[in-house]
């Protein structure tokens, strides 16, 4: 039986709208500190080159400028994950990000004036572009930090994975299918553009800074050790944060530097990225090139996935690199899979590096997969959804790679996909003759793919934990202290909702504080859809410990035996009596033994840290997904048009459907630029298009309708039976399109993003062998 | 240094006069100057539509407007929706209502826009289709919300007035 | 940062006289400053003067006016103020959807035709169209002389046009439809349905007889070599020919003749041989 809620599962509108629609929210732009300084970069002018002399003189010069600093007059430590990142490049320059110089000025124009003053005389050389041409022999080695610990000097990281026998099941297949797949470097766009204000006070070596980071409390550990600082004299401030997307989940060079030149000058330092610095100075996703083997028997069943996938991973490692932590579940788990061997490996180039992108891996992973099994229910003559049925995950399945899955909607997701879109009225590549009759400029198709990802964070630091504190003032107000962080996800507009369930306070009389590392209890961060999950189960735990504080004051009060109360409108009710809850907490307050209506409570979920062989239950719980997508090509440009989306989730149980339709909808479209749009063009390590001119995010003219249906499971780990939801929806969506495209014409294509130029090449190709083959 | 020129205008409601340097752009006049944060900057070329404020009725973008030729004209921003009273316009309870807003960077420009064009449509006593209202917000990027919800908000402010 | 001088003149004589003492200056027009100030942005220049024809108070250059050989349209007319004229939607369907398909609506309401057409872009939409309405400028210089050219003359390269530094666009003209009967419309290429510089773009405007005959054709492309082209040649083999009932031959042989007029070029946003490719692919459906 799922109980009956009040609020929980009822379309809520974000805490913060108010603020947000009238142009209240003080994003990070938009701080102003007395006696601030505006700080700037200067980056290379070639993405490979020595640094022969750095003159910084005629800039110091100039009225205005407070201060002028590179690797000189620094005593700092490199950055990464893996430590082989230096914030300023003094003798090379690696790629077209690197930083040389900064400065720091009363206006922004005194500082972009100092840097076109400032010389730098460099040796150009050249420089390596491709992952390949990296791991031959006589390639140099590119990052001079890293610790040749994978056979090659130019291996950055590398990762090995493996469940059952491959040759066993290579010897059962009755079709075995290898492609080579590509997906493009594309960037997160977030519509503020990367900004850090920090203020160090000489007097008590404290640093405040603001700074629109999702991940907080590592972020202040980042910071700590890149300026050799005690973390705790570090205090981490978010203002509002205008676009995240994973963007925000490493450090990168230009904090520690806005930070520095805050040090230097005693005084408050602004940074603002412009929108062309965005494009070239922030995270993209991770470029990947997959080289997938599948198989699968004669009754349609999957038999092994044998995949290598290259990385770029740029001139310095950031999360980029790691991506295949999610690529391997995927590969090892997404349906049913008897044997799996994963190898991937994050090559140095002269490239700039990839960090996290919502989805972290996956979408690349489940476009290379779905894309494959279409190609084996063509091969064996058996439907493309058959085949996903056959292979589906399932509830109480434990995958190769140990993922304990206590609740699945697959099944149902992708049944419900399936019937919603009639899929199989509108395959064309399934109807016999259709396709060769069909002509026309405007060709239709359908295509479906799944996803799997983790719904209950995700275990890959030491604890994956939230803490929340609780107070109930005099008045009855609550304020839930939560070591998560909003992002515009609306995470805190679902912790208000809990409370108010829970307690039966009215939305109007809590509060969420969340923005202070000096204030709030440790949390990971905001990353692996995890916010909701770990955040309000963490919230759950500290009510249960606040309502025993209440029930004991308030039985004390009623002259009844200690007992459950059922909270309701403010008030504490059992049997036929009613108390108010700022009563009860006055009481506590000043009653004796005087005491405070605050608790506090840390959750760490269930799932276990991997183990050497990244086995283990990863997670709290995990998500599934499907979506059916139509498109119509136009033959005559090759351009795709998205006619429809049909989306179902396993998403454990709706908690806010406003906030979860919003997350859906805007996954697909990101999605939708994945797989049509959006891609970054690089020559020789520089960026060609670094503006939303060259750049094409979708508009409202692109979108389509997205028709979602939830699938509620009720999962026992996650809050009312909850699972993560943020990173799903973009998941499988390019797939679903790269399969509709197949469908439409005819064309298998193996790379992204699906371009005009890139389809109509194909068709007038499949055009001239027709006629040839005649 | 160019010799600063004076300006007069009204903006959200109130006259001001201001000297001004000739080359300042209204983005930066407004944010700079006026103190007025709600305008967002999200590209600075005209492409995402974030910096949008109306002048005289129409949606433009402030970041390819001069300030010294809003001499004369009256210039509304996000933070002159709304009164006193009634703190909220029709067009953001909407945005509210339908979960158009997430991290809320482009909010403050497609509300205006939504504005202009609701008010155009009124004073012509029509109510666009959908594929008008879309077309209407082709100015506006979006990474978090799909548009989806957008769209939906804007429809429902012209079919309530 | 933006650093430059502004002057204002507010009637022609002033506009006049500011252009007379500017010969020996850096200047240049701000209208609609949609194309402007990302010019600038993206090369800062030193002592530069803006001539600022936003107040410009005279209507030869800010008017739509209709005579009975056709419609005068002041350079400063901006995109929207075309966009809701009826005269211009219904008997030029080319020019409103080449106007409508500019950028977007904030920027419609600032940009002008002049400025469009100044820009002398290969990719500019309303410049196209004008080119297949065969519409002619009338330029004016600082001492009040009037010259006026074909549009197709007037554009001379890349960013380049017959102005010469005393002079300035005052109006664009339109001739009158000698037929109500007419087949007209602007088809762009581009990767998203919005927010896109042309990768490929046709503009065609045919005027027929009762019968259906082509009397008056006009077809010009862009972002398919560097300027706007009126392809003659096409616009010629079509006259006469009724355009409801071509024959396959007679398509092949028109989008043949605009290709001998296409010399496309590579850059990121498409390649050369898919810019010809679509401009051929669309312009046989456009007469089929």
């Amino acid at each position: 039986m799922v109980k009956e809620l009040k609020i929980i599962g009822k379309s809520t509108p974000k805490l913060d709208a108010k603020e947000r629609v009238t142009g209240k929210s003080v994003y990070g732009h938009d701080i102003e500190l007395p006696g601030m300084l505006h700080g700037m970069i200067l980056r290379t002018k070639y993405p490979c080159a020595k640094i022969i002399s750095i003159d910084v003189s005629e800039a110091k010069a100039l009225d205005g400028v407070m201060c002028v600093i590179t690797a000189a007059d620094v005593d700092v430590n490199q950055i990464g994950y893996k430590r082989d990142h230096p914030i300023f490049k003094s003798k090379t320059v690696n790629c077209n990000r690197d930083e040389i110089a900064a400065v720091a000025a009363t206006t922004k124009e005194i500082a972009k004036k100092a840097l076109s003053l400032i010389k730098v005389e460099y040796e150009v050389k050249k420089g390596i572009y491709n992952p390949f041409d990296a791991l031959k022999e006589d390639a140099p080695k590119l990052n001079e930090f890293s610790h040749d610990k994978f056979g090659n000097k130019n291996i950055g990281e590398s990762f090995h994975y493996e469940h059952g026998n491959i040759e066993d099941q290579k010897k059962l297949s009755k079709v075995i299918i290898t492609k080579r797949y590509e997906t493009s470097r594309v960037t997160h766009c977030c519509m503020a553009t990367s900004n850090i204000t920090a203020s160090y006070s000489k007097l008590d070596g404290q640093l405040t800074i603001w700074a629109s980071t999702q991940v907080p409390f590592l972020y202040q550990r980042d910071v700590a050790h890149a300026l050799k600082m005690e973390p705790s004299k570090i205090r981490i401030i978010q203002p509002i944060i205008g676009g995240g997307f994973g963007s925000k989940l490493d450090m990168l060079p230009f904090e520690p530097i806005c930070a520095l030149l805050s040090i230097k000058t005693g005084k408050p330092v602004q940074l603002l990225y412009s929108r062309e610095e965005e494009f070239i100075a922030s995270p993209t996703r991770q470029p990947m090139i997959i080289d997938l083997t599948t198989g699968a028997n004669e009754n349609g069943k999957f038999t092994f996935r044998e995949v290598k996938i290259t990385m770029d991973n740029g001139a310095y490692t950031s999360w980029g690199a790691t991506t295949p932590f999610v690529m391997m579940q995927t590969y090892s788990s997404l349906y049913q899979v008897p044997a799996c061997s994963f190898d991937a490996k994050a090559i140095y180039t002269n490239n700039p590096f990839a960090g996290s992108f919502r989805g972290y891996g996956n979408p690349q992973a489940t476009y290379s997969i779905e894309t494959n099994i279409d190609l084996l229910a063509k091969e064996l003559g058996i439907g493309k959804d058959e085949i996903r049925l056959i292979n589906a995950n399932y509830k109480g399945e434990i995958t190769g790679q140990g993922l304990n899955f206590k609740t699945c909607g697959a099944i149902p997701a992708l049944k419900k996909v399936i019937e919603e879109s009639k899929y199989s009225q509108r395959i064309k590549s399934q109807i016999s003759n259709s396709k060769s009759q069909e002509s026309g400029r405007y060709k239709k198709g359908i295509g479906l793919a799944s996803m799997l990802h983790v719904g209950g964070g995700a275990k890959i630091y030491r604890s994956d934990g939230c803490g929340t504190r609780l107070k109930i003032d005099h008045y009855g107000y609550l304020t839930i202290i939560t070591g998560s962080n909003e992002i515009g996800q609306g995470s805190e507009t679902v912790l208000a909702m809990i409370a108010v369930e829970e307690l039966g306070i009215p939305i109007e009389k809590i509060k969420v504080i969340n923005t202070d590392t000096d204030v709030k209890p440790w949390d990971v961060g905001v990353h692996a859809s995890r916010t909701s999950f770990v955040a309000g189960n963490s919230l759950l735990g500290a009510i249960k410990l606040i309502k025993e504080k209440l029930n004991k004051q308030a039985a004390k009060l009623l002259c009844i035996e200690n007992s459950d109360f059922i909270y309701q409108n403010g008030s504490m009710f059992h049997d036929d009596k009613e108390i108010k809850i700022d009563k009860v907490v006055r009481e506590m307050h000043f009653g004796l033994p005087n005491e405070l209506c605050v608790v506090e409570y840390f959750y760490e979920p269930p799932s276990s840290f991997q183990d050497k062989e990244f086995k283990g239950d990863v997670s709290g719980n995990y998500a599934f997904a499907s979506q059916a997508i139509e498109v119509e090509v136009d033959t005559l440009t090759g351009k795709v048009k998205v006619l429809n989306v049909f989306v179902s989730q396993d998403v454990g149980r709706v908690l806010n459907p406003l906030a979860l339709q919003g997350q859906i909808e805007g996954g697909v479209a990101t999605g939708i630029g994945f797989a049509l749009t959006e891609e970054m063009i690089y020559k020789n390590g520089m960026l060609l298009n670094p503006n939303f001119h060259g750049y094409k995010l979708l508009t409202s003219m692109d979108m389509p309708d997205v028709n979602f249906y939830p699938v509620e499971t009720y999962d026992d780990a996650g809050p009312y039976g909850s699972k993560g939801v943020g990173e799903a929806p973009l998941i499988p969506t390019a797939a679903a399109i790269a399969n509709a495209v197949a469908d439409a014409i005819g064309i298998e294509f193996y790379s992204l993003p699906l371009s005009p130029e890139k389809i109509l090449k194909a068709l007038k190709e499949k055009t001239i062998n027709k006629v040839l083959s005649i | 240094m160019y010799n600063m020129v004076e300006i007069n205008f009204i903006i959200n409601g109130s006259k001001m006069t201001k000297r001004i340097k000739p080359s300042t752009l209204l983005v930066d006049f407004i944010r700079d100057d006026l103190k007025l944060k709600g305008t967002k900057v999200g590209c600075m070329e005209g492409e995402c539509g974030a910096c949008t404020i109306i002048i005289d009725g129409t949606a433009i973008n402030s970041c390819m407007y001069l300030a010294i030729n809003i001499n004369g004209k009256n210039v509304t921003t996000i933070e002159g929706l709304g009164t006193v009273e009634k703190p909220l316009d029709l067009v953001q309870e909407k945005m509210i209502a339908h979960g158009a807003i997430q991290c809320g960077f482009c909010t403050s420009g497609v509300v205006m826009t939504t504005k202009a064009f609701s008010e155009k449509c009124k004073n012509e006593d029509k109510i666009p289709t959908r594929d008008e209202v879309k077309k209407s917000l082709e100015g506006h990027l979006c990474r978090c919300t799909g548009y989806i919800k957008i769209i939906d908000a804007a429809e429902a402010v012209y079919k309530k007035q | 940062m933006l650093d430059f001088d502004v002057i204002s003149p507010k009637t022609s004589h002033e506009l006049f006289e500011v252009i007379s003492n500017s010969q020996d200056k850096n200047y240049r027009f701000g209208a609609g400053y949609t194309d402007l100030i990302n010019d600038l942005n993206n090369n800062l220049q030193q002592n530069l003067t803006v001539i600022n024809l936003a107040k410009l108070n005279d209507n030869n250059f800010k008017a739509i006016n209709i005579n009975e050989n056709g419609v005068q349209i002041g350079a400063l007319v901006t995109a929207t103020q075309l966009l809701e004229n009826n005269i211009i939607q219904n008997n030029y369907p080319v020019l409103w959807e080449a106007t409508n398909s500019v950028a977007s609506g904030q920027i419609r309401a600032s940009a002008t035709i002049g400025g469009n057409v100044c820009q002398a872009s290969p990719s500019g939409d309303m410049s196209c169209a004008l080119v297949a309405l065969k519409a002619v400028c009338e330029i004016i210089d600082s001492k009040g002389n009037i010259r006026e050219e074909n549009i197709s003359d007037f554009f001379r390269g890349v960013k380049k046009t017959s102005l010469k530094k005393n002079e300035i666009l005052r109006s664009i003209f339109v001739p009158i439809n000698i037929s109500k009967n007419i087949k007209s419309g602007y088809i762009k290429v581009g990767t998203r349905n919005s927010m896109e510089i042309a990768i490929a773009s046709i503009a065609y405007h045919f005027q027929k007889d009762e019968q259906n005959n082509v009397i008056d054709a006009g077809y010009a492309i862009g972002a398919v070599a560097p300027t706007i082209v009126f392809t003659k040649d096409a616009c010629d083999f079509i006259l006469g020919k009724n355009i409801n009932s071509l024959n396959e031959t007679d398509v092949k042989q028109f989008a043949n003749l605009i290709k001998k007029y296409a010399k496309p070029i590579s850059d990121i946003r498409a390649s050369a041989w898919y810019r010809e490719e679509v401009l051929i692919n669309l312009s046989e459906t456009i007469l089929k």
